[in-house]
């Protein structure tokens, strides 16, 4: 019975600890420096909790998880949320420094006004590769084709993963075939889904992050993935002194920028460490370390100059507006939409 | 001295039987009923309602109206693709229950004739992996069957020499197979064992006095008579790997989903409550056909051999 | 006793090493100095010191041990009565009520309650997703097998006891208290160690029920295995594997038979 009474009293205790503020976050989306930072200036602790995927984020929701102050989701889900009247409005007052973020990435389509999201960093989704491989096989590097047409996959083969992700595997079949990647006619889904059938049989995987560890030891030679996870490969790579370099660019044809916001959460029981968080976060140097640590892209503009110079040079982060004008944010899909899609992605994983 | 104790009336005794069958057996019926029969009739009516549009399921009354539909069930049928990954769930199923038996088969067997003193030994020995997580045990294979292991060299280079393409053995169905055969191993020897161990040795020495063979005494003795054995194990090994998401997720490449992964991903991932609620009533089905078959099998069997 | 034909030690020695070889590699990289699970490359205690300060891994642990307390003692007064009550008083419907949520695969048991927690909790209560949910789920499927474990133990009894007790004028709480109880409690504690180790053990179950923040040890390790598998996940893996270890072969001392009745 003590037994019985201790262990309740350590599941209250834990239930009611003070000044904690809970962060629903992508998985290693903050520095380690920034969090300790951030805990001595509001004498707060910060919890937080991964997902590795936007939708994982929003079932987890849907599915009654609670008690989040922040999330971090990608726009589409922004807007999912804003529309299920998840989120608790921003009280600008509280955010002085969001003039720092570069007009360019306010006011967006999921939240026109950012009466909800602060932009937070952006990632893109594009091809990694091994630059000596590739030099040898005699590739080329910026076009959606090495990882969808035959001809270049042949010397390829079970050298390749994609995403594991329906929305982002079917963005870029569908910006190879010339579409928008907000396209919802099931006839073009159909068109993306044939494609990337016949490319399937020369892919290793589909793959959700492991693709960093297997481009690093050389496994895998050209990946499809995010710009953030390939930076660290590249890392990885140099300092594990491999005999190759791993490089990433944005295909020719377009892909997807998924801007990341911070939103406040309804259940979350401390908006007001949560907008102090945000605050935080909008300091140039705060948020110049999140990028100088992942190599996100960085909506802030008084962040560039903190950015190790290698990072702000490189056009695959900071790409150059025309580039940007070819990068699309993936808008949401309505219930009869996901539940195709989620019979085709099946269609795709089975055949 | 408790209250409810009236032994010295013969009427009061029922009395006494029926509240003490109350309290005895109230508090885990009421809790079965509330945590187990109202959730799973829950989601039969989950299964007729709307998805909600951001995930969840829609209001149920929605101007007057009753929101319910037959269209996960439509859907459902639509297209031949729902029924096509039952049958490939229960392919890897039956696959994993027949190496199940083949590998179990000689193990309790081996167990069954030993001495008495030994057996309870060997049998912990066989069912102590069990005591592993599970997922411990389909890591394992991630890092035997993994390119960079000695399993995948020695066999590749073996390929080379032969000149053969080299294979990957992590992330297939192979993989897969291999994850789900180890995990549920343990189901299939102990009701194996358990049979074989009341097996009369002296209906082997008939068979022998009449001139039987050693296959002959096995075939015509030991097998049919371990055939109750066989289905028990068959039940418990099949029933779980009919809905196994886990080691698909874990162990399988490209092609390698069951049902048991499209009813994960519409719950954390498509947000789209009725139509997973629709899969797993099928699947549920699905089982209680098997156990239904597997029970019918095993009378027959006990009738015709016992 | 028959000797046993050597290809049948053979096929049973295979099925051991088929059985045990897999673990043992687990446990031998939990020691290795190196990143990768490929080679072995010298041995270090690197991974159980990394494990130990991961504050996460200690928190999972912390939950599990709680989850699997409640529910094991919740699961072991409900168990018995069930078993009790079949025994005694030949109930039909409860002997289906706790075996079946124990023969269904896991995943239906899991969406089930997600759908109930969600669409009745949720709005008639107030009650989110957390650990409750998830030990509520555990004692669910954890009744079952404390109520076989029990009933095999009555079974095997001789009813005559309990009439001459009866007979010598015991009420029915004194032949309980002081000849029923008794005699099962072996089995009893039994099931309470089993229903601990498998709620320690749950992955499946748990991953559909959990609330927001609650993670426990397989979650984590699931996690470590889908995300980033470095070989703290063997260091933890190789703890746990002891830890079940101790439960099982002390429930197994406790009361043989029963255990083994029910597979464990």
């Amino acid at each position: 019975m003590r037994l019985l009474a201790l262990l309740l009293l350590g599941l209250s205790s834990s239930l009611h600890a003070a000044d904690v503020l809970h962060l629903y976050n992508w998985n290693n989306y903050i520095s380690d420096a920034t969090v300790a930072r951030f805990e001595a200036a509001c004498r707060c602790r910060l919890v937080q909790d991964y997902y590795s995927d936007n939708e994982e984020m929003l079932a987890k929701l849907a599915a009654g998880a609670s008690g989040y102050d922040l999330i971090v989701p990608t726009g589409n889900a922004v807007e999912a949320l804003i529309r299920s009247q998840q989120l608790r409005p921003l009280d600008k007052r509280l955010l002085p420094k969001l003039n720092n973020i570069d007009p360019a990435y306010l006011d967006t389509a999921f939240d026109p006004g950012n009466r909800y999201s602060v932009p937070y960093a952006y990632t893109i989704t594009l091809i990694g590769y091994n630059v000596e491989k590739l030099r040898e096989l005699g590739l080329p590097t910026d076009t959606w084709a090495m990882i969808f047409e035959p001809k270049y996959l042949v010397k390829l083969k079970g050298r390749v993963t994609v995403l594991d992700s329906q929305r982002e595997l079917m963005a870029a079949a569908l910006k190879y075939l010339g579409y928008s990647v907000n396209d919802t006619d099931e006839a073009h889904w159909r068109r993306a889904r044939d494609l990337i059938l016949r490319a399937k049989p020369y892919w290793a995987a589909f793959n959700a992050s492991s693709y960093i560890k297997e481009l690093t030891v050389g496994n895998i030679w050209l990946a499809h993935g995010y710009s953030s996870d390939m930076f660290q490969a590249q890392q990885d790579a140099k300092q594990a002194g491999r005999p190759f370099t791993i490089s990433y660019a944005i295909p020719k044809e377009g892909a997807v920028l998924a801007l990341d916001s911070m939103v406040i959460h309804k259940s979350g029981p401390r908006p007001d460490l949560a907008h102090q968080f945000i605050d935080f976060m909008l300091d140039g140097h705060n948020s110049a370390e999140l990028t100088n640590l992942i190599g996100s892209g960085n909506p802030n503009r008084a962040a560039l100059q903190y950015i190790d110079p290698a990072i702000a040079a490189n056009r695959a982060v900071f790409p150059t507006p025309d580039i940007l004008q070819r990068l699309e944010m993936l808008r949401d899909l309505d219930r009869n939409q996901r539940r195709v899609l989620s019979r085709i992605w099946m269609e795709i994983k089975m055949r | 001295m408790s209250p409810w104790a009236g032994r010295t009336m013969p009427g009061c005794f029922s009395m006494t039987r029926r509240f003490g069958r109350w309290l005895v057996g109230l508090p885990p019926t009421l809790f079965l009923l509330l945590f187990f029969v109202a959730p799973s009739l829950i989601m039969i009516v989950a299964s007729f309602r709307l998805a909600g549009e951001y995930g969840g399921l829609a209001p149920l009354v929605e101007h007057g109206r009753w929101q319910l539909t037959l269209e996960t069930y439509r859907f459902f049928f639509s297209d031949f693709i729902y029924v096509e990954i039952f049958i490939r769930s229960f392919s890897v199923a039956l696959a994993t229950t027949l190496i199940c038996v083949l590998l179990a088969y000689p193990l309790a067997w081996l167990i069954a004739r030993s001495p008495k003193k030994h057996q309870d030994l060997m049998v912990l020995l066989a069912v102590l992996p069990f005591a592993s997580n599970f997922l411990i045990r389909v890591y394992a294979w991630m890092i035997i069957l993994g390119p960079q292991a000695a399993v995948a060299r020695a066999l590749n280079s073996l390929l080379a020499m032969f000149g053969f393409e080299p294979v990957t053995l992590l992330f297939s169905p192979f993989a897969v197979l291999v994850g789900m055969v180890y995990v549920h191993l343990p189901f299939m020897i102990l009701p194996l064992y358990t049979n074989l161990a009341r097996h009369d040795p002296a209906l082997l020495d008939a068979a022998q006095d009449l001139g039987a063979n050693a296959w002959q005494r096995f075939w015509e003795v030991t097998w049919p008579l371990s055939l109750p054995g066989i289905y028990a194990g068959s039940v418990l090994v099949f029933i779980p790997v009919l809905g196994m998401f886990a080691i698909p997720d874990i162990l399988g490449g490209t092609g390698d989903i069951l049902i048991g992964n499209v009813i994960k991903e519409q719950f954390l991932g498509t947000r789209d409550w009725p139509f997973g609620a629709t899969l797993s009533l099928m699947l549920t089905l699905a089982v209680l056909a098997c156990a239904g078959l597997a029970a019918w099998l095993a009378r027959r069997g006990v009738g015709r051999h016992a | 006793m028959r000797r046993n034909p050597l290809w049948l030690w053979a096929a049973a020695l295979a099925a051991y090493a088929f059985l045990y070889l897999p673990l043992l590699i687990v446990v031998l990289y939990s020691f290795n100095d190196s990143r990768l699970n490929a080679e072995w490359v010298g041995f270090t205690l690197h991974w159980y010191s990394e494990l130990f300060n991961d504050a996460n891994m200690l928190i999972a642990a912390r939950n599990s041990l709680l989850i699997a307390a409640t529910a094991s003692l919740a699961a072991t007064l409900l168990g018995t009565l069930a078993g009790l009550a079949i025994h005694r008083y030949k109930l039909r419907i409860l002997p289906v009520l706790a075996i079946t949520p124990v023969a269904m695969p896991e995943i239906l048991l899991g969406v089930s309650l997600l759908l109930f927690f969600n669409l009745v909790f949720r709005p008639w209560l107030g009650l989110e997703l957390g650990m409750w949910s998830v030990i509520v789920a555990h004692i669910t499927f954890c009744i079952g097998f404390v109520t076989i474990v029990v009933r095999v133990s009555l079974l095997g009894m001789d009813e005559s006891i309990f009439e001459a007790a009866r007979d010598l004028g015991a009420t029915p709480w004194q032949t309980f208290r002081l000849v029923t109880f008794p005699l099962i409690l072996p089995a009893v504690m039994a099931g309470a160690l089993m229903s601990f180790s498998l709620s320690l053990d749950d992955f499946v179950i748990t991953f559909f029920t959990a609330g927001v923040g609650v993670s426990t040890l397989p979650l984590e390790i699931y996690s470590m295995i889908k995300i980033a598998v470095t070989p703290e996940v063997n260091a933890v893996s190789t703890l746990l594997m002891l830890l079940t270890l101790g439960m099982i072969v002390l429930a197994s001392r406790i009361h043989g038979k029963a255990v083994r009745s029910i597979g464990v």
